[in-house]
């Protein structure tokens, strides 16, 4: 990571938020309008590619180590780096088979579901992506108090989502998952979602916790980090989630 | 007695038999609050049971440091286990050789169970009709004997990779050593809730669990379905560790065309491993819920695709079945040097083709489903990606031909198992071909002909190389070694038997005989080659009843060996056996060719002389 | 080099000789089909293949496990070979070439055996747990044995009724997964008269070993009598039509009519019986009840009987022929 100062990368931060922001506006208005499935593939890449990049940091990989002693911190960090991502790719497969499951079995059909509830849930998380964003530079910087005040509300909004999805959408969904195929589709995929946003809203409570008691530093925040890649992981999985299960084809007779 | 309850494995085993209680107890309160009948069988004992590994987790002492790590709690990196002694194999260590053996010792339990349920239902098809099994029992130990061998191969190849791969690479240990315990103690419940189904039913699909038959199944079905989607997600983060443990961990002067072939080949493994494992778990997961919830994925009557699952669990386990045989060709190509003394031919295009291997492996997964009923046009690329994997294979049987040739070859145990790898994988390879290309595919599907050319793969690939590792390399686990005499007969008992065995299942399948079957008709006339399979599994587990016989008893009167005793250029063998706890006290440095056999002065890798 | 030319002669003898054993010990059975043949064919190729590379590289193995082998009193290493690029081009290349050429023989291969002819017979064929039943739409006849006109290409349409199984007659050679909600498609064309047994190739449960049937192939003018049999077989009475019923589409697997337990309940005093059903009501067993069972039997089950067990025949069977079930119940005193 170059060296910035603050509020520049604060500054970053928003800018790319801006772009997520407005890429998902786009989807939404192509959804309604010139409904190509193309676009609603490419625009999830882009934002993919942007979260990649900008808010985790993809490119932390290949930097060479400072330190050859395989005993030291920064050694491990980037080992650890590795293993995270490597673990990242991992569950990636796993929402990859779901999208083909979904591919197979709907075809251009989708589910029919809220629309208002579903851009409301994608935008809680990707506001509590740029929290969490925030949350890490801050943390880098040394700002303990402001890092633990957006730490807490990147989990609120993380709770907010599990709420808006497990405690709203599944109530309101016009089908039960035995019901039909786009049932079961709906909530094997909102499932297994909100099941990692539930995992990372754990993570972000002990990092909220152990932060606030002061164990995190400027040099050495690996767990804070850690943290907040894999939330924008999860926020990137609902990148495509969201327009394979509200976005693409049309309604199912 | 305190002592016996504090040794992690009784310890987790008590815990996990009180969090299935617990389990059990949760869902039926659950049921009840929702105005459910409470009591269900399926969803309480799947419920229990995955509680239970969890509280197994637990009691073993495998999430204690990172319990602590998340309380904020100081946790130090490495931990001294010099004092533990013995206990130290029964609980959750953090010592790569500790967790090596380990899975060692579970992979040669589960492959005597799978192999014994063989030779029940081998005992049972060397006669028409049914004698002694019913029809349930035998598709049950059918099944169960083709999973519990699958899942104790994984366990077997992360066993040596966990054992050999810091060794070979002049590591202290493994990148992430605390995942290297939980990674081994998730596979313990996994194997535990496989074997339950026997209790529970059993079930009767195979262990490839295909729906619409595995929903309607007994309970067996999803203690099958969950144990393995545990042991599946071991095998995912063991990979991991073994890959950044390679990236990161490597001694200096160790450029990847330096590094032992074995960790080639471990590096093949584990991106088939860290990938494609996941889709197995999925497929399992969707049948579990369409059973617990009624999800209709591949229910026709819903709207769902039967074949869909086809496709999402053959995308693992084919590549699966490179996993099983990477490691293997990597140990194969890993001791043949030291046996010839000269070094292995073309040692690059070795690496890369298990690379290839690996990578290929991913788009072949179709030919599995020639007769499914998938799409048409998938049949024929499929058919040219699975014939173009024979190409990087033939690549490693040269490059044997090649290391043998001109050498000065010796046939100690391990040479001989090494031996018979390459014949049996020979003739396994050569079968491949007829099931790659479509038509001939339609023939032979289903029938004992694949069956035979599995076993040869799986033989070939990993077992007797597998066996010749364990000669190998037991002396620098133990300090001793196996008795050589025993394991010549252990090899001259085993290696025709099988060869026989996989001839005429292959035989037999091409005549007619469909593989999966409790019982067959005499009119096929298949009543004396079942005779002679059944005959060549006993006397193959004759031959591991040898080798037990030998391990148990070298591990305390075997002839002593503490030096290197192959002549090895490789570092873990410039140490004294059994290997010191702390691996290299004195680190390493590159400094040549790892086979560089027969080049007067050349070394492998110079030690740092102490200050 | 000597070593090279006692090689290939070992290799070109060890491969005749394997070849020689493989092709005569009797692999295959007859060939029954135009496909066999072609399939057949394709297998002769793979003998050759396999003989060869079986011998080349054992030969070579075997030929350096024991020239080479270290003798008594020999010290030193083997000889400083570390590669040779020719040779890893050569064997790289060389195999890529060949599979190249044997996917595009496997191509033109399947390509024969699945030739469309347009004057194809159609046969349904139907699997369930455990039984085969096939339909000639041609001539509004049914069976559960399959007769095949010889020297004719039949196209099997084909799905199931339940779980996944496999057509396979190991003369005929070609195998295909009947699958439920679909259709798949089998084309044959037998060429050898002769009584056949299909057996099931995909594992479909308990009884997946004995789930085999007849299949019958004769002459034309043999077929053309057999069709006509059956198509004046069939009953009059309803009563004896729903027997006949029973038995080709396998209720008798699971209904016994004497009263003997099986996998369902038995139809022997059915017929306006007090019915217990596993929701703890009780219905009478009249003819409304009877027909709803045959064609929507998970609607009501009977207490201690398994659901989803029954195979879903609401598309095979049509009214006429329910009512003829139900008439032969009604019979089972």
């Amino acid at each position: 990571m170059e060296q910035q100062d603050k509020s520049s990368a604060l500054l970053l931060g928003f800018l790319v938020f801006g772009a997520l922001a407005v890429l998902t506006a786009v989807e939404f208005v192509l959804a309604l309008t010139i409904k190509l499935w193309q676009f609603l593939v490419l625009i999830p890449l882009i934002k993919a590619g942007l979260v990649l990049y900008y808010y985790m940091h993809i490119s932390r990989l290949f930097e060479a180590d400072l330190d050859s002693d395989h005993e030291s911190y920064t050694y491990k960090l980037l080992s650890n780096r590795i293993g995270l991502w490597l673990f990242l790719l991992s569950d990636a497969f796993i929402f990859g088979g779901l999208l083909l499951s979904r591919i197979n079995l709907l075809g251009l059909t989708r589910p029919d579901l809220n629309q208002v509830l579903g851009l409301a849930v994608t935008s809680i998380l990707l506001i509590s992506s740029f929290f969490a964003n925030r949350a890490e530079i801050l943390m880098e910087f040394g700002d303990r108090k402001q890092f633990i005040i957006n730490i807490a509300i990147t989990m609120g909004l993380g709770i907010l989502f599990l709420v808006g999805v497990l405690g709203v959408e599944w109530r309101l969904a016009p089908f039960g998952p035995a019901d039909s195929i786009q049932g079961a589709i709906f909530y094997v995929m909102t499932g297994f979602h909100a099941f990692h946003v539930l995992t990372g809203v754990i993570f972000l409570a002990i990092v909220l916790r152990n932060g606030s008691r002061g164990l995190y530093s400027t040099e050495r925040h690996w767990a804070v980090e850690a943290c907040v890649v894999y939330w924008h992981f999860v926020d990137v999985v609902w990148f495509f989630f969201y327009p394979a299960l509200y976005l693409i084809g049309t309604l199912a007779k | 007695m305190r002592k016996f309850f504090s040794l992690g494995l009784v310890h987790g085993l008590l815990w996990q038999i009180l969090g299935t209680a617990i389990g059990i107890g949760i869902l039926t309160g659950i049921r009840q609050l929702l105005g459910l009948a409470a009591w269900k069988a399926e969803p309480a004992i799947v419920f229990g049971a995955l509680l239970g590994a969890m509280f197994f987790l637990y009691g073993v002492g495998v999430l204690d440091d990172w319990i602590r790590v998340a309380a904020g709690k100081e946790v130090p990196e490495h931990v001294d286990e010099s004092g533990l002694g013995w206990r130290r194999y029964y609980g959750a260590s953090l010592d790569h050789k500790v967790i090596g053996i380990q899975y060692l010792t579970l992979s040669l339990v589960l492959m005597v169970v799978g192999g014994t349920f063989a030779l029940i239902f081998r005992t049972e098809l060397a006669n028409t009709g049914m004698q002694f099994l019913t029809l349930m029992e035998y598709n049950t130990l059918m099944s169960l004997h083709g999973i519990v061998m699958i899942v104790g191969i994984l366990i077997g190849i992360a066993a040596f990779m966990n054992y050999l791969v810091p060794l070979l690479i002049g590591a202290r240990d493994m990148a992430f050593p605390r995942l290297n315990a939980f990674a081994f103690w998730l596979a313990v419940p996994a194997g535990i809730i496989l074997l339950s189904s026997l209790a529970l039913g059993g079930f009767d699909t195979g262990w490839t669990g295909y729906p619409p038959l595995s929903v309607r199944a007994p309970i067996g079905m999803q203690m099958f379905f969950l144990g393995v989607s545990l042991a599946g997600f071991s095998t995912i983060l063991g990979s991991l560790n073994i890959i950044v443990t390679i990236i990161r961990q490597r001694a200096p002067g160790m450029t990847p065309f330096r590094m032992p072939i074995f960790i080639w080949a471990s590096i093949a493994t584990s991106i088939i491993s860290l990938t494609a494992t996941q889709l197995i778990g999925l497929s399992f997961q969707m049948v579990m819920f369409q059973r617990l919830f009624g999800m209709g994925f591949f229910d026709p009557g819903k709207g769902g695709n039967p074949i869909l699952f086809q496709h999402l669990f053959w995308f693992y386990s084919h590549p699966a079945v490179y996993v099983f045989v990477l490691p293997g060709l990597g140990l194969i190509s890993e001791m043949l040097p030291v046996f010839t003394r000269k070094p292995l031919f073309g040692y690059k295009w070795v690496a890369i083709s298990s690379i290839a291997i690996a990578l290929i492996g991913f788009l072949v997964w179709g030919h599995h489903m020639f007769a499914s009923g998938m799409a048409e046009y998938l049949r024929v690329p499929f058919m040219y990606s699975t014939l173009l994997v024979a190409v990087p294979t033939g690549v490693k049987f040269f490059s044997w031909l090649g290391t043998l040739w001109r050498g000065k070859i010796t046939y100690e145990a391990p040479m001989l198992f090494l031996l018979a790898g390459i014949v049996v994988f020979l003739i396994g390879g050569l079968t491949g071909p007829p099931n790659a290309t479509v038509s001939t595919d339609l023939h032979l599907t289903d029938t004992y002909f694949i069956v035979g050319h599995f076993h040869d793969t799986m033989f070939g690939g990993y077992v007797f190389p597998f066996f010749a590792a364990i000669y190998y390399w037991f002396p620098k686990m133990t300090g001793r070694r196996l008795n050589e005499k025993l394991g010549k007969l252990h090899f001259w008992l085993m290696a025709p038997a099988f060869i026989v065995l996989s001839l005429v299942m292959m035989r037999v399948g091409m005549l007619g005989m469909r593989r999966r079957i409790a019982d067959y008709d005499p009119a096929l006339n298949f009543v004396i080659d079942n005779k002679i399979m059944t005959m060549a599994a006993f006397i193959i587990a004759l031959g591991v009843l040898v080798f037990l016989i030998n391990v148990f008893w070298s591990i305390r009167k075997g002839e002593v060996a503490t030096g290197n005793l192959w002549n090895s250029r490789s570092p873990e063998w410039q140490v004294p056996s059994p290997m010191p706890i702390y691996n290299y006290e004195k680190p390493f440095e590159v400094v040549g060719e790892p086979y560089d056999y027969g080049l007067p002065g050349s070394v492998y890798v110079k030690f740092k002389e102490s200050e | 080099m000597r070593h090279v030319v006692i090689i290939t002669i070992l290799v070109i003898a060890s491969t005749f000789l394997i070849h020689t054993g493989l092709t005569n010990i009797g692999l295959l059975p007859a060939e029954a089909s135009a496909q066999s043949v072609e399939i057949d064919q394709l297998f002769g190729i793979y003998t050759w293949m396999i003989s060869a590379l079986f011998s080349l590289i054992m030969v070579v193995l075997v030929y350096c496990l024991i020239v080479f082998r270290r003798r008594k009193g020999e010290t030193g290493d083997g000889a400083y070979i570390t590669g040779n690029s020719a040779l890893e081009i050569a064997w790289t290349a060389i195999p890529l070439i060949l599979v190249v050429i044997l996917a595009y023989i496997g191509g033109k291969s399947l390509g024969v055996i699945r030739r469309v002819d347009p004057s194809a017979m159609k046969v349904k064929v139907i699997a369930g747990q455990w039984y085969w039943q096939y339909q000639y739409p041609e001539y509004g006849v049914s069976s559960t044995d399959l007769y095949l006109p010889v020297g004719h290409q039949i196209d099997l349409l084909m799905t199931s009724n339940d779980v996944i199984h496999s057509f396979w007659v190991p003369e005929f050679r070609v195998k295909q997964d009947l699958v439920p909600g679909r259709t798949t498609e089998l084309r044959i064309t037998p060429t050898l008269i002769g009584e056949y047994k299909v057996r099931c190739a995909e594992l479909c449960g308990t009884r997946h070993a004995y789930m085999e049937g007849l299949v019958n192939v004769v002459s034309q003018a043999d077929f053309d009598k057999w069709i006509s049999e059956q198509q004046s077989a069939a009953p009059a009475d309803p009563a004896l039509r729903g027997q006949q019923l029973a038995q080709d589409y396998g209720c008798a697997n699971c209904h016994s009519s004497d009263g003997s337990e099986k996998i369902g309940p038995t139809w022997q005093h059915l017929y306006q019986s007090n019915v217990e059903l596993s929701d703890g009501t009780s219905v009478v067993a009249d003819d409304n009840y009877l027909k709803t069972a045959i064609v929507n039997s998970n609607l009501q089950i009977v207490k201690s009987f398994p659901a989803n067990v029954m195979p879903d025949f609401s598309n095979t069977l049509d009214q006429t022929m329910v009512e003829s079930l139900v008439a032969y119940i009604k019979t089972l005193k």
